[in-house]
């Protein structure tokens, strides 16, 4: 498995032989297809960080299902944050890979 | 490291974005004209009713060619959720007004995106959206001659129920020859 990306709590893994990215959440590893990776990143996307801030989200948390519903989690604060550096930072290096792949 | 975005997706992601914005941009479209059907209903406009009625066809159509695409070429579509649409209007002008206007910003959201197409080298989806191109200048040109109307024909007196019976005219001159 290749490193995509790190970030606080969290990292990011593609793997060549399933065809799969994988995130260690530090107390479980999650497999993702691409599709559900997409999800994913949809749902992070969607957080609103602001709400946490403002205490329309009073409890500071964010739950998440996670592939087809296999997976439940919840998330604090910092860990939102985590989060969307996560998925940015792996969406970059898979572009930049894409952009490495198509020169070559 | 395999490419495996490209393994799954035929479009660039950063696109595929842009293109589930401009879903729900159709979407908003497609109510805000049923509100504006709904509203010439009890205006007893009825040919601007119809005419609004098959809009908001129309744009729900244009919003399930782009949710297609984009789950036809491995990307993820999401359903869009629509807010704030407005039933409330002056006048039938105000509504053809509100209507060109919602195409004119229809038009640059699809003229952003085949400007992002060009600038990724996302070929596919500037290639799709070459028809909206087209069909929103077709819509915009539409508009302006139901505003025509208003200018040529007034609004007093029997000028509003005269100008609703031109109506089904604006749409029929213009299809293609």
């Amino acid at each position: 498995m290749k490193v995509l990306h790190q970030a606080q709590h969290f990292t990011a893994y593609q793997c060549d032989h399933s065809r799969a990215f994988v995130i260690d959440f530090g107390h479980k590893q999650v497999t993702f297809t691409f599709c559900q990776f997409l999800a994913f990143r949809h749902q992070v996307k969607n957080i609103d960080l602001s709400k946490h801030f403002s205490g329309e989200n009073k409890h500071g948390f964010e739950i998440m299902v996670l592939c087809n519903r296999k997976h439940i989690f919840i998330f604090n604060t910092h860990e939102c944050i985590a989060l969307k550096d996560l998925l940015k930072g792996s969406f970059t290096m898979l572009e930049l890979n894409s952009v490495l792949a198509a020169s070559l | 490291m395999k490419d495996l975005v490209r393994q799954k997706l035929s479009i660039h992601v950063e696109v595929m974005d842009m293109l589930n914005k401009q879903i729900e941009k159709e979407a908003h479209s497609s109510s805000a004209y049923l509100a504006m059907a709904s509203w010439c209903d009890h205006n007893a406009l009825s040919y601007s009713a119809q005419f609004f009625y098959d809009q908001s066809l129309e744009e729900r159509g244009h919003m399930m060619k782009i949710f297609r695409f984009v789950n036809d070429n491995g990307g993820t579509a999401y359903s869009p959720e629509v807010k704030n649409v407005i039933h409330d209007f002056k006048s039938l002008e105000e509504i053809y007004e509100t209507a060109l206007d919602q195409e004119i910003s229809i038009t640059q959201s699809i003229h952003n995106i085949v400007q992002k197409c060009r600038k990724l080298n996302d070929f596919t989806t500037e290639n799709f959206l070459q028809w909206f191109v087209k069909e929103q200048m077709e819509e915009e040109q539409m508009m302006r001659r139901a505003l025509e109307l208003f200018d040529l024909m007034g609004t007093d007196g029997l000028g509003l129920k005269l100008l609703d019976e031109r109506i089904p005219q604006i749409r029929e001159s213009n299809l293609p020859d």
